[in-house]
């Protein structure tokens, strides 16, 4: 019975002997490569880069959820991409805008 | 101007999801355009090694979804093109693209 199951998604027509199925799971590399970059100092983190990943995020999230039939998996690789996109954003703009005020209230 | 109705109107047009997907990962491409003359220390090798992978992932999903999306494939192309430029600047900065030092001089 299991075994049938699983043969059933394995032959799949978008299972994992299609590009239906890669293309989307690799998407996930996009948020675990930006959460390895977690460890980046703000200095670095390109404001481009991370806006175009937080906007194709929040674009795709919102369009996985009006296409026929609902697609959770599409969904929640774009909820993670915007995620971790907006998290970077707000390291960067706490470093380049924040960090100043401080910096020079110090001086006062 | 049959053409554009006729795009207005196309399974792949401006009415459509598979036309605003497409478009915001030109938002990809954009943003590489945006960084190219960044010094190769600022550039991400994780992220952009992904790129490499999923772009070139894409460009067979756009051709082999239904219907075919071209948008997405150039889309796709231009992204691949432009990343691997990146990443072949990100290797040169890290060290990755230098000659062997006991490289013989060829004559």
């Amino acid at each position: 019975m299991a075994t049938s199951k699983l043969q059933a998604l394995w032959n799949h027509p978008a299972g994992p002997k299609t590009i239906h199925f890669w293309a989307p799971t690799f998407k996930w590399g996009i948020s675990i490569a930006n959460i390895a970059d977690f460890a980046k100092p703000p200095e670095k983190l390109s404001y481009p880069q991370q806006f175009a990943v937080t906007a194709t995020g929040i674009i795709w999230s919102r369009y996985s959820m009006v296409i026929t039939p609902k697609n959770w998996n599409l969904f929640s690789v774009n909820l993670a991409m915007a995620g971790t996109g907006l998290y970077q954003l707000s390291r960067k703009i706490r470093h380049d805008y924040f960090n100043e005020e401080e910096t020079a209230a110090l001086k006062e | 101007m049959s053409f554009f109705k006729t795009f207005l109107n196309s399974p792949v047009g401006p009415k459509t999801t598979h036309f605003w997907g497409p478009v915001a990962n030109w938002g990809f491409v954009a943003a590489a355009m945006a960084d190219i003359e960044k010094p190769p220390e600022m550039l991400s090798g994780n992220m952009t090694g992904v790129m490499c992978v999923y772009s070139a992932l894409c460009m067979r999903f756009a051709w082999m979804v239904q219907p075919r999306n071209y948008l997405l494939l150039v889309c796709h192309a231009s992204n691949e093109t432009v990343q691997l430029y990146q990443l072949s600047r990100w290797a040169g900065g890290q060290g990755y693209l230098q000659l062997k030092e006991d490289k013989t001089p060829s004559p």
